[in-house]
């Protein structure tokens, strides 16, 4: 049996809380258990959560991204049902271009097959945004959330997956997403629901000691129904009251345990048990811990959104496609600038050290027409020249991220090189807000859809 | 190399026609440019043209400058379509003076038009952003009132300016457009209305910013050879001066000035022998208040940094020492992209003729035009000086540049 150690771990959860009072008042009843849920940005998805988080972890275990061997990514909400995401996942984060990638999905049980998954070296990254309908149990107790997990050989680090098990059966109707379709739903057959929940957990629980646990990361889908499984892990409601996002963060979908297991490890919990429970089975795995593991969590509460915002934010109120006219910036010019895009990789001017972004065309100091030797720049910059863009003043390609989100920030920001040998400009959306002379580090953003293609980039946030 | 001279001028009204298209205003700003003209001129005596224009309403167009040509009657001529976004007309009037100067053209017509009113919100947004630095700037989100916006929070930063300062611009221009028969937005505001406008791009409210707008306005250029066949009152191209720079303001040196108007400015008045201090009016690029400020200084009116102060203290109103925009601005007469740079060359050529009406500047005699297209990526400033009644057989060549006695009232 294969027994990774975890290295480091991250979490990220959006900051905006819709409180269940709200949704109370909007539909006169919230979901059992939830206080609040988190309430994803216009611009942010599985992957920019995912990314988010997965940083945090490369950041806490002091690992370059250049040294995975392999990468896993777990949602239910992929942000495309084909296509390029693993590549775009792994562009983000600097993961070399021939690491081994594996994408987990279908069921909300696929943030615990990465980590079982998971070899040495590698990075698991969870991320989940589950919707369902407004008017729906799962749509009230939709929220958002993401957890990376840096894994190694047994042995290198202190937290190890000890022991697992797994038992899954056929469980027709209990929580589904048809083919095309956005929103969970449930036929809400209350008894075989349950039993379609606790039932695959006992059996698992069977090869697997739980009833230790200090804390147990368990999924939820609401603030209630993890509690049902109590009897079959042998462990008292605290347990799993002692690291379970749901009460704060809502139905976090296939990233529910796997952040419940970040926390209860950040928190310096030694034996952790996390059951991801869905599609019909159960994933149980013991981690045990002997020492600190390094952890950098996101998961704070920040702006109270009522709940026409929070349809507004989660986009159930427009459209989220731009349409295509003058200015547009071609596919291929835009693929090669991904570096830039998504890691800000500036040039340095072999012929006078000058540095330039985007690194194309003549030197801005020598105007010399050169080959740039690719540079990072430092984590960090400061902004030089900031304004905000009042609602409707968007250009086209944002006019939707806008109507779901409203006024943005647009900055200047310099950076110096990571070297700190000479610094460069450049524009970039801001997250929240920025004024001259903050300092800001960038983040994972979703820029803009057009001909169904989401384009992400680098965005500022205020450090 | 020849002399060039401003004979005729003219502008269609600038506003929102939607019963009128590219062609019919440009016919407009002709029939005007040719009727200002006091000997009268024919058609047939126009030997080239260069029309600037960007988009007409956002559709891609080939061939707009031979169109229009040939609908107001100029036939087989050579006519090339100039575009340098805002500053394309201003581009198009500095191509008539090289070709004048080159030798290949006694008389030109330099016109410009826009057609910026008649398409859909979503048409009119995709189209407007297309002249700045597309894809890293735009793609931060940013319009032009947002690039503009962040120049003004370094200006700020940096200087103090405040947003009263970008008021004062938006009074003054409204004040002298509500004169203008021709301006797009012909109302005065106060300086509360202006600040407390709703937010374009933070600190740009709507009033410090300048509307879209369809116009046309075209200007003649004529040689030193044939001047006199035209008019007895000369009006000459004294200095010209272009300059281009980073498209991208991320990309540039400075954020508080626009080195491209520098440049131009620059050259303009070495061409011209002048200085700003002899300049007795001037049409500035002020797309948004904020440009208008850093025009002041980057065409040496104030010193760096002094431009707020300098508004505020009345320097640049009709009845101060150096009006600027008498004509209303791109503020309050409107920014028909193409036909902005031909429109201020206009107010330029009736300033100096004395038919500016109610908005004339008393005893104008040097006058400066400055057209910036994007935020800064070209910029083209054009000096004119009325040159005093010679005595008949006086050879062509420069006019001394003393102020006459009683001949200014500054």
């Amino acid at each position: 049996m294969s027994r990774p150690a975890i290295r480091a771990v991250g979490a990220y959860a959006p900051s905006r809380r819709l409180p269940a009072d709200a949704i109370d008042a909007a539909w006169g009843s919230s979901p059992s258990g939830v206080e609040s849920t988190a309430v994803p940005a216009a611009d942010e998805d599985a992957l920019t959560m995912g990314v988010a988080a997965a940083k945090r972890a490369l950041d806490a275990g002091g690992v370059e991204p250049n040294a995975l061997d392999w990468l896993g990514f777990a949602t239910t909400t992929p942000p495309m049902a084909e296509g390029d995401l693993l590549a775009r996942l792994a562009s983000m984060l600097g993961v070399p271009e021939d690491t081994t990638t594996r994408l987990y999905t279908g069921s909300v049980r696929a943030g615990t097959a990465a980590l079982l998954d998971a070899p040495g070296s590698g990075l698991v990254v969870v991320a989940d945004c589950p919707r369902g309908a407004p008017d729906d149990d799962r749509g009230h107790a939709a929220g958002a959330g993401a957890a990376a997990f840096l894994t190694g050989p047994e042995g290198v680090a202190p937290t190890t997956v000890t022991a697992h098990a797994t038992h899954a059966e056929p469980a027709p109707g209990v929580r589904f997403r048809r083919a095309g379709s956005e929103t969970v739903e449930g036929l809400g057959v209350s008894t075989y629901d349950r039993s379609a929940f606790v039932d695959p957990v006992a059996t698992a629980c069977e090869d697997v000691r739980t009833e230790d646990a200090d804390a147990v990361a368990i999924t939820a889908p609401d603030g209630k129904r993890p509690y049902r499984a109590t009897g079959a892990l042998g462990v008292e409601s605290e347990a799993i009251r002692a690291c379970s996002p749901v009460h704060e963060l809502g139905d976090l979908g296939a990233a529910s345990a796997p952040v419940a297991l970040a926390r209860a490890l950040a928190e310096g919990h030694e034996t952790v048990v996390c059951v991801g429970v869905g599609g019909g089975g159960a994933d149980v795995l013991r981690v045990e811990s002997t020492g600190t593991i390094p952890a950098s969590l996101a998961l704070d509460a920040g702006e109270t959104v009522e709940y026409a915002e929070a349809l507004r934010l989660r986009g159930e109120l427009s459209d989220e496609e731009a349409g295509t006219g003058a200015a547009y910036v071609t596919m291929p010019t835009w693929t090669r600038s991904l570096p830039q895009r998504h890691r800000l990789v500036a040039g340095r001017c072999p012929d006078c050290d000058a540095l330039a972004f985007p690194p194309e065309g003549a030197c801005p100091d020598c105007r010399e027409l050169v080959d740039y030797e690719a540079v990072s720049l430092a984590p960090t910059g400061t902004v030089e020249a900031a304004t905000r863009i009042g609602q409707g003043g968007a250009p086209p390609e944002f006019a939707p991220q806008q109507a779901r989100g409203g006024a943005f920030g647009v900055a200047v920001v310099r950076f110096e090189a990571a070297d700190g040998a000479g610094s460069v400009s450049l524009p970039g959306q801001v997250v929240g807000e920025a004024s001259v002379g903050d300092e800001v580090r960038g983040v994972l953003r979703r820029l803009y859809t057009q001909e169904g293609v989401t384009r992400y980039g680098t965005k500022f946030e205020r450090v | 190399m020849s002399e060039v001279y401003v004979v005729g001028a003219g502008q269609s009204d600038f506003g929102s026609f939607p019963d009128e298209t590219y062609r019919s205003l440009f016919a407009t700003a002709f029939e005007a440019a040719c009727d200002s003209v006091p000997a009268g001129v024919d058609r047939s005596a126009i030997d080239e043209a260069y029309v600037g224009t960007l988009g007409v309403g956002g559709r891609q167009l080939g061939l707009p400058g031979p169109a229009v040509a040939d609908h107001v009657g100029l036939d087989g001529i050579p006519v090339t379509r100039v575009e340098n976004a805002c500053a394309a007309g201003g581009s198009a009037v500095r191509q008539g003076v090289n070709a004048i100067r080159a030798g290949t053209a006694d008389v030109v017509l330099a016109g410009g038009v826009e057609v910026m009113t008649d398409v859909s919100n979503d048409a009119v947004r995709f189209w407007l952003g297309v002249s700045g630095e597309t894809e890293w700037e735009r793609l931060s989100g940013t319009t032009f009132s947002g690039v503009y916006a962040q120049m003004a929070s370094a200006h700020m930063a940096e200087y103090g300016t405040t947003q009263d300062h970008l008021s004062h611009v938006a009074v003054k221009n409204h004040a002298n457009g509500a004169k203008n028969p021709h301006a797009h937005l012909r109302f005065e505001c106060s300086l509360e209305q202006a600040t407390n406008a709703p937010t374009v791009a933070d600190p740009l409210t709507l009033f410090h910013c300048c509307p879209t707008t369809d116009g046309a306005a075209c200007v003649l250029l004529v040689s030193e050879d044939v001047v006199d066949e035209f008019t007895d009152d000369r009006i000459r191209v004294a200095g010209v001066g272009a300059a281009a720079d980073s498209v991208g303001l991320f990309q540039r040196d400075t954020y508080t000035a626009v080195p491209a108007s520098q440049r131009a400015a620059e050259t303009a008045y070495a061409e011209a022998d002048m200085g700003p201090e002899d300049v007795d009016f001037a049409e500035v690029h002020d797309c948004f208040a904020i440009a208008e400020l850093m025009a002041y200084e980057d065409l040496g009116f104030c010193e760096p940094g002094e431009a707020g102060p300098y508004v505020a203290s009345g320097a640049t109103a009709l009845d101060g020492e150096l009006p600027v925009n008498p004509s209303g601005g791109l503020k309050s007469k409107g920014h028909p992209i193409g036909a902005t740079g031909t429109g201020q060359l206009s107010e330029a050529f009736h300033q100096l003729s004395g038919t500016a009406g109610d908005r004339q500047v008393d005893g104008a005699r040097v006058g400066l035009t400055h057209n910036v297209g994007g935020s800064g990526g070209a910029a083209v400033v054009h000096v004119l000086e009325r040159e005093e009644p010679r005595s008949s057989g006086e050879s062509s060549g420069h006019r001394p540049r003393e102020r006459e006695e009683g001949g200014d009232d500054r």
